[in-house]
């Protein structure tokens, strides 16, 4: 066993380093600067920014950290395989909105505060519905809870739109739903330009992503009370059936005529060829829209929060990503990660971050005179968004609901199943779902 | 005269319809990714896609190389002398019939499972014997996969060595190794050409298990190809780049010994 | 003669036994594992797992699982029908190409071609390949006055057009065999056939397809097994929609055991592929030695 952890460590600290394997060592080389750390992530449009951000960390701080890129695909399994081996091999877990719970749940994630009892989160830092706190006790996402983890990229959706066919037809950019299809409608001439193009598709989270959206901007939700952990399902309410038929009815009316078979990269693809007039697209996909080598409408794309209904918030759903200290780790290298954490969360590192290309995690930022540079003309729309932000899955088995909403969303897309139908169905096989694992739970009588 | 040459209008067919989609992904590589998205047919090439690939600070694709050169020769060669062996010994060396077929028959399941239900079980594996992330853990694991293709092609040329000539070498006062070398080696060599050729484009190709045995740094072609298919953006030029390029290497080998494929198939389909 | 047998005794382990252990440790190991996990629920808490005994429990609910049954069908019409027209292409690609002499070897080379694309760059180029809007498909048949369809999105054509990348894919293999296996028949008894005054279709039903009959027979078991995993294609062309008319059977298990993190359930449906798949297999096997002894 010893001569095991030996190897390892030797291949992580580099040959040079081998002594430390011997225990009691640490608190010797925490004096010395930190223990190299290992960061899991997934390769993705930020990655450089952040990779170009972790390098200004290194020079500043003069401690190691070695990043472990991973593709999308697969990231998540690597995550799994480490933090339920017996020692870790990744010290800090870049983890999506489709897993932390999973790993809030699992007790796969340290606490920060046991860590570094003195570590506070940036007050600038945005805490995305509450989803860096987990209260173990209640299984409930929020500031009761401890803090489990940081944002790494505060990622939701925004509307697109084309200033320039704005301009040219004399619109004023749409807040509202019905302003929206006011002006999908007016630019749709297809098959030059679509009024809108959505993520209809069945993918692992696709176009039920897309819906999250519409849904919440009308006051609807799958659940009762997430905060309270009351998963009684209320999809099938009058806001989901506003909400799914204005969304079939966008598509219908003004969107494209494959709707129901296009993923997120089909989406983007039509904008950047100057094919859709709106999409609701996650913020970090800006960048594509000004490099001429991966778009045909530069300069032409603006930026609004998704829309809502009158008198309530928009409502985008996020899509972010957290990072936390894994619990089979050395402590001198959760303390290393940890630094780590401190030095992102400031202001001069989000300003750094956001240069490089990232979505700036601190409001400061968002303040900051940048935010009104042309290139950074997403950021108002962050701002507006971002405090409205919904942590729509608390609970680890989220991916076998998400497969239930993209299976039933995308049927009534193709036109499969009515709206009815679909909304009841899912809420039925939903509520099986939570059933099952023994959370509350309850079903509105069906219409 | 007349048959010939429509056999060769089909064939020729044959072959646009096959090479069309190769050569779109090789000029896939020379474009940039708005051309390629406007479906524009015209375009004039660029070489950013390569340079990125190739030699970008993000981009380890030199390395990732190296590595699956490192990972197809190893394994091949590996899963190569312990399947000849097996082989040999399953069909020469008087087993009980249950072994044999017991082993071939597992070897048969085997190959049947989605490799993916595997990967997770591998990787524990391999960090509790501190092989964790190395190549070595990828090598043993593609020489594994490999094994029940091999073993089985082997079987079909261990069986072509005639008895007699092992009887005369044994009579002769040869020992099991040299027999093993002299005789049994030489008339397998074919068969050892085409299960090398097979044992190693599949290991170039594999994708499931090499993502979940590698980190940055031990990470193969494949691996590479997929962080271009990422969340939201396909970067499908520079996809295609290093998709042409990691053609290369399997197609210089199949140029060079696609006689032997040929002959070692032969063999083993028909036996 | 003794020494001999000594010797063989030590050396016929010496030689089994990498092999052997190799077996043992990578997949006899791993699969006894998943067959034990089949009968367990699993769950984790305090960054420890959580094993409840749940019997047959997850066998049980195979059959009412719509995505396992959707899956079931949806390979067996794959590999079927994908492996069927391989097999005839291959075939008859192969004879045209044995019929030829001068640039064989030119065919040969360019048929190996996409045998030589690693899965996942095959998915994303077809994907590109398919689409709707500027996709070199609806280009090609725009050509011809035929409307772009949408062959990944619509339910009809989905399947089918996983199969077209998967016939692409794979029949230059099935061609390789077949040529193989072609230009090692006896050519005596072709030239018997021609003095008889056997048409090339007579040649073809009563001297060609019996003596390939045993090559046919191992590439289609060949093709048959690697058709049931398949994979890489439907995740990255479809994802198994729309709605769930390209779900295959590993793309299942994929997503019930990694994606939704069920162990226990997916060690089951893992299980009960396996053995629906052996089960196939001794009906080939059976099959191909009856048609052996007969020819």
């Amino acid at each position: 066993m010893v001569s095991r952890r030996l190897t390892r460590r030797r291949v992580l600290a580099g040959a040079g380093a081998a002594g430390l394997a011997l225990g009691g060592l640490t608190r010797r080389v925490r004096a010395a600067g930190a223990a190299p750390i290992t960061i899991v992530i997934n390769q993705s449009p930020w990655f450089d920014s952040f990779r170009k951000t972790v390098d200004l960390y290194q020079k500043e701080s003069g401690n190691k950290v070695n990043l472990d890129v991973n593709p999308f695909a697969g990231s998540l399994e690597k995550q799994r395989s480490s933090v339920r081996a017996n020692e870790g091999q990744f010290d800090l877990l870049i983890m999506n909105s489709g897993w932390f719970a999973e790993m809030y749940f699992g007790g796969f994630v340290t606490p920060i505060n046991e860590i570094d009892a003195g570590f506070k989160l940036d007050p600038d830092v945005y805490t995305l519905d509450g989803s860096v706190y987990f209260d173990a006790e209640k299984k409930v996402m929020a500031p009761s809870g401890k803090l489990m983890s940081v944002p790494i990229a505060p990622l939701i959706p925004l509307l697109y739109y084309r200033g320039d066919l704005y301009k040219g037809a004399g619109l004023k950019p749409a807040d509202t739903f019905a302003a929206l299809e006011d002006n999908a409608k007016k630019l749709n001439h297809p098959p030059g330009i679509y009024g809108i193009v959505q993520r209809g598709a069945r993918g692992t989270s696709s176009v039920s992503y897309d819906f999250y959206p519409y849904l919440f901007g009308f006051g609807g939700d799958v659940f009762k009370d997430r905060k309270s952990g009351d998963y009684t399902i209320r999809l099938n309410d009058d806001a989901g059936h506003i909400a799914l038929d204005y969304y079939l009815r966008l598509a219908k009316e003004a969107g494209h005529p494959k709707t129901a078979s296009l993923d997120q990269a089909e989406v983007i693809q039509n904008m950047v060829t100057g094919k859709a007039a709106h999409v609701m697209m996650v913020v970090s996909a800006w960048s594509q829209m000004d490099d001429p080598n991966k778009s045909a409408v530069v300069d032409k794309v603006e930026f609004a929060p998704t829309p809502h209904a009158p008198g309530l918030p928009p409502g985008p759903g996020l899509g972010h990503w957290l990072a936390g200290v894994a619990h089979n780790v050395p402590d001198d290298r959760k303390h290393a990660a940890v630094d780590f954490l401190k030095w992102y969360q400031t202001k001069d590192a989000q300003l750094a971050n956001a240069k490089n290309g990232g979505i700036p995690i601190s409001a400061a930022v968002y303040k900051d005179p940048i935010s009104q540079e042309r290139r950074f003309r997403w950021m108002p729309a962050m701002v507006e968004s971002l405090p409205h932000a919904v942590n729509i899955f608390q609970f680890p088995q989220s991916a076998e609901v998400i497969a239930i909403l993209d299976v039933g969303l995308n049927r009534a897309v193709a036109g499969e199943i009515t709206a009815v139908d679909a909304l009841n169905g899912m809420a039925g096989q939903i509520h099986d779902v939570m059933a099952k694992y023994g959370y509350k739970t309850g079903s509105l009588p069906l219409k | 005269m007349r048959r010939t040459g429509l056999s060769h209008i089909l064939l020729i067919l044959a072959a646009a319809i096959v090479c069309v989609p190769v050569i779109w992904i090789v000029a896939a590589g020379f474009r940039t990714q708005i051309s390629l998205m406007m479906g524009q047919v015209w375009f004039s090439p660029v070489l950013g896609n390569f340079a990125e690939v190739l030699f970008s600070s993000t981009s380890d694709f030199l390395e990732n190389y190296r590595n699956s050169l490192v990972v197809g020769v190893a394994s091949t060669a590996l899963c190569l002398v312990v399947a000849t062996l097996a082989a040999w010994s399953l069909y020469r060396m008087r087993w009980p019939r249950w072994v044999v077929h017991g082993f071939l028959g597992w070897a048969l399941v085997f190959h049947m499972i989605p490799p993916i239900a595997l990967a997770g079980a591998w990787y524990t594996l391999a960090r509790s014997v501190g092989l964790g992330n190395t190549l070595l853990s990828l090598v043993l694991a593609h020489a594994v996969l490999n094994l029940p293709m091999s073993i089985w092609l082997m079987g079909v040329f261990v069986r072509d060595v005639p008895l007699e000539l092992e009887e005369a070498a044994r009579l002769d006062g040869a020992s099991t190794p040299v027999l093993l070398r002299r005789i049994v080696l030489p008339l397998v060599a074919p068969g050892l050409a085409a299960a090398a050729v097979l044992s190693f484009v599949f290991s170039w190709n594999e994708f499931a298990v090499a993502l979940n045995l590698t980190v940055k740094a031990t990470a193969t072609v494949p691996v590479a190809i997929a962080k271009f298919a990422q969340d939201y953006e396909i970067r499908y030029t520079e996809m295609a780049a290093s998709a042409a390029l990691s053609i290369l290497p399997a197609l210089v080998l199949l140029l060079i010994a696609q006689r032997f494929i040929v002959r070692g198939l032969t063999q083993g389909a028909i036996k | 003669m003794s020494a001999r047998l000594g010797d063989d005794r030590v050396w016929r382990w010496v030689t089994l036994s990498p092999a052997l252990l190799a077996m043992l440790a990578l997949s006899v190991l791993p699969l006894a594992n998943l067959f034990a996990t089949s009968f367990l629920h699993v769950t984790w808490a305090q960054g420890h797992a959580v094993r409840s005994l749940v019997g047959v429990a997850n066998y049980a609910a195979l059959p009412a699982d719509p995505l396992f049954r959707a899956g079931l069908v949806n390979t067996v019409v794959f590999a079927v029908a994908a492996v069927g027209a391989e097999m005839v292409l291959g075939f008859f690609l192969a004879v045209l190409c044995g019929r030829v002499g001068r640039g064989r070897i030119a065919y040969r080379t360019i048929f190996i071609l996409p045998i030589l694309v690693p899965g996942i760059v095959i998915g994303a180029i077809w994907k590109l390949m398919y689409n709707y809007d500027f996709g070199l498909i609806n280009q090609i048949v725009g050509l011809a006055g035929v409307m772009p369809q949408d062959w990944l999105g619509s339910p009809e054509t989905a399947l089918l057009s996983v199969i077209v990348v998967d016939i692409w894919h794979w029949t230059p293999f099935c061609f390789l065999l077949c040529l193989a296996g072609l230009e090692s028949l006896p050519q005596d008894v072709y030239e018997a056939a021609r003095i008889d005054g056997a048409s090339f279709r007579q040649e073809l039903r009563y001297v060609t397809l019996p003596l390939m009959w045993p090559t046919l027979t191992v590439t289609l078991a060949f093709r048959l097994m690697v058709a049931f995993k398949v994979f890489d294609e439907v995740y990255l062309l479809t994802g198994g929609g729309p709605g769930t008319s390209t779900e295959v059977l590993s793309f299942t298990i994929f997503r019930r055991f990694f994606i939704e993190d069920r162990a226990g359930y997916g060690a089951a449906m893992s299980v009960a592929v396996i053995f629906l798949v052996c089960g196939l297999l001794v009906v080939a096997l059976a099959n191909r030695r009856r048609v052996v002894t007969t020819v």
